[in-house]
């Protein structure tokens, strides 16, 4: 277990991927069962969704979603400051973290100082994000994560596909294996049922040596220091209930105002996220136990990441603070519904992930800087947004900041192209010599090789030497 | 596990109802009893479904409508909160498999099939989630219609902010596996929920 998901301190981006974001992607493009899996996912979630728009408004709860986060975004000192006084309030402690590896250090340092050997932990992109497994078994700790999906991937040592369902890209029998692997006996059953089954019990044993639980947190309620976590299956609600501590680890644009907005947010989740009208566990924690109380955690500590977000705040990209991660985006990207989240290297993958991963990572990382021409700017993602973010214009705006710099000389070539074609008479003179170049090399109406900006055309497909082209 | 309806014609709102409509839909089931009957109906409930132990929540209701009288009756053995069990029996790994968490909710949200636990000194977190079914007793005054009422009167400023508040809709699922849902992830395989009236 000590070599999966290895990441080099710092960046968001995964940096044991192999190959470019360009070979990555034919990879997963020529990957059938892959295709098959995703397929599935997505057409699922889509009939999820739909229903949740005929029958629950879904679309018409956006205006205000984006509203609330908005505001959430524009009042976040004030609302930090706030979630800090009230946790603190009801016994917890909060740690500020300015990037990644100064939270690892804090939790690290914390299970080191109480003993702690197995830490259980519930889905959490933020811990993803700052890479915490790692951290803590570079510490000599267990780390079990106990999601089923999530769980999948820490015995088939891959990366998460998905925001919302991480082993999406896996079928029932590659599951089957990891199980019999990992309990070292083939005596494990095929059908889902038994596979659930197979894992609760699995995991529960992890839960009665654990002496530390962390999860992730979707939304900070700052009135009430309290941090909610929305799941399905029930590990969340053991992770924060069952071993003596309860480290719960929030992006720092996780925070809404009160409970009003609270409620709002928590109803478009599920919809958006799952196609559901609720999740089935709604977890709201509030510090540690008390003391007349005889479970929960005796210690509640929130460590809140900064880790590059406190920076887009006034930006042209802060609209991308508003997310909730709900993997809607990652649904409805055709791009995403054809290579899967694990192309993108970043735990962040899809069009949110194509914005945020560069942004998190700084301009100058080459392991994310191609990652905003993930797409065909289709706006699928932006009409999908339940918080109305318009990720086709920062998906834009991401590739103007991740190409200026680098590259004048194809700025100059625009412009001359530009001149070229905003007047007739050399635009009909260019048109007539491409015309006779395209007859000359063309056959049947076809031309299957061209040269200079034509040749990228036609590696993958023929170019028509006449309109409209000949069937 | 049909919703059995109790013959003495317990008092019926259209909250009550859509509460039980929205717990069918989560796939979880419900039923109405008057007070005086509701013990009696819980304990049926968990003899059907194979219970051989209960964990009650520490709350008078469970008294008030002769639950543990009822439960021995029964043949089930009846554990109350705190229960004093180690750590590897409480989780299930050790004793009877089949046991089930009584909870008292402190609310329940109609249109979307959710109860509310609040965590306190009786009331510990994981007696549904740690069990393999779960019987929730509503009183039927604690239904509200949304979401946002309910968690406006849970979080509402006049009393100290429980610990831990879980909103449960329905038993534990997973949809990991090929994103269909499968029950019995890792909390209760089942829930039921006994509204009294």
């Amino acid at each position: 277990m000590s070599t999966w998901r290895r990441r080099d301190a710092g960046g968001v981006a995964y940096s044991d991927v192999e190959g470019t974001l360009r070979e990555r992607t034919i990879v997963a493009l020529s990957d059938r069962t892959l295709r098959g899996n995703l397929d599935t996912a997505a057409t699922s979630w889509g009939e999820g969704r739909d229903a949740m728009r005929r029958d629950h408004g879904l679309d018409e709860m956006r205006e205000r979603a984006r509203e609330i986060r908005r505001q959430n975004i524009r009042d976040l000192p004030a609302l930090l400051s706030e979630m800090q006084a009230k946790v603190r309030e009801a016994g917890g402690t909060v740690v500020r973290a300015a990037d990644g590896a100064e939270a690892c250090r804090y939790i690290t340092g914390l299970a080191r100082a109480r003993g702690v050997r197995v830490v259980a932990k519930s889905k959490s992109m933020a811990t993803e994000e700052i890479k915490l497994n790692e951290a803590l078994e570079d510490a000599g700790l267990e780390v079990v994560e106990t999601d089923l999906g999530e769980w999948i991937l820490q015995l088939a040592e891959e990366h998460p596909s998905h925001i919302i369902a991480p082993a999406v890209h896996l079928n029932r029998s590659q599951v089957a294996d990891l199980f019999r692997e990992e309990a070292g006996t083939d005596d494990v059953p095929d059908d889902r049922e038994g596979l659930v089954a197979h894992a609760r019990v699995r995991l529960r044993e992890k839960f009665a040596q654990a002496g530390m639980g962390v999860s992730g947190v979707n939304l900070g309620v700052a009135s009430t220091g309290t941090v909610c976590i929305v799941e399905n299956e029930g590990n969340a609600r053991l992770v924060t209930s069952q071993p003596r501590i309860h480290v719960a680890v929030m992006g720092m644009e996780r925070v809404v105002a009160d409970w009003d907005q609270a409620a709002h947010i928590l109803q478009v989740l599920p919809m958006a996220a799952i196609g559901q009208d609720a999740a089935n566990y709604v977890n709201l924690i509030t510090g540690p136990r008390r003391e007349d109380e005889a479970d929960g955690p005796e210690e509640f500590h929130l460590v809140i990441v900064d880790g590059g977000r406190g920076a887009l705040r006034g930006t042209e990209f802060e609209e991308a603070l508003s997310c909730i991660r709900c993997g809607a985006c990652l649904y409805s990207c055709p791009m995403w519904r054809s290579v899967g989240g694990q192309a993108y290297g970043s735990p962040y993958s899809g069009p949110i992930g194509a914005v945020i991963t560069p942004l998190l990572e700084g301009p100058a990382s080459p392991a994310s800087r191609d990652l905003p021409f993930m797409s065909s700017l289709c706006g699928a993602c932006g009409e999908a947004c339940p918080v109305g973010i318009p990720l086709q214009d920062l998906l834009v705006r991401a590739r103007a900041r991740a190409s200026s710099p680098a590259t004048r000389t194809s700025g100059l070539a625009f412009r001359a192209w530009s001149r070229l074609w905003r007047h007739p008479s050399t635009y009909r003179t260019w048109m007539a010599g491409w015309r006779l170049m395209l007859r000359a090399r063309g056959k049947a109406g076809w031309a299957s090789h061209l040269p200079g900006p034509g040749a990228g055309w036609t590696q993958v497909r023929d170019m028509p030497t006449r309109w409209p082209p000949r069937r | 596990m049909a919703a059995a309806q109790v013959s003495a014609a317990p008092v019926s709102t259209p909250l009550v109802e859509e509460l039980l409509a929205s717990l069918s839909r989560r796939k979880a089931s419900g039923q109405v009893a008057a007070a005086g009957q509701a013990g009696w109906a819980a304990a049926r409930w968990m003899a059907d479904a194979g219970v051989t132990r209960a964990v009650l929540a520490d709350d008078p209701l469970v008294q008030e409508i002769g639950l543990p009288d009822a439960l021995r009756r029964a043949g089930i053995e009846v554990l109350t909160w705190p229960t004093g069990q180690a750590k590897r029996e409480a989780l299930g790994l050790e004793g009877p498999p089949d046991v089930c968490g009584v909870t008292v909710p402190a609310l329940a949200v109609a249109e979307r099939g959710t109860v509310v636990l609040e965590a306190s000194a009786g009331h510990g977190r994981g007696i549904d989630v740690t069990s393999r079914h779960h019987v929730a007793l509503l009183p039927a005054d604690r239904i509200v219609q949304t979401l946002a009422q309910a968690l406006a009167r849970t979080f509402d400023g006049s009393r100290p902010v429980p610990s831990a508040v879980s909103l449960v809709s329905g038993p534990s699922r997973s949809s990991d596996i090929e994103k269909i849902s499968t029950l019995g992830a890792h909390g209760a395989l089942t829930e039921h929920v006994v509204v009294i009236t």
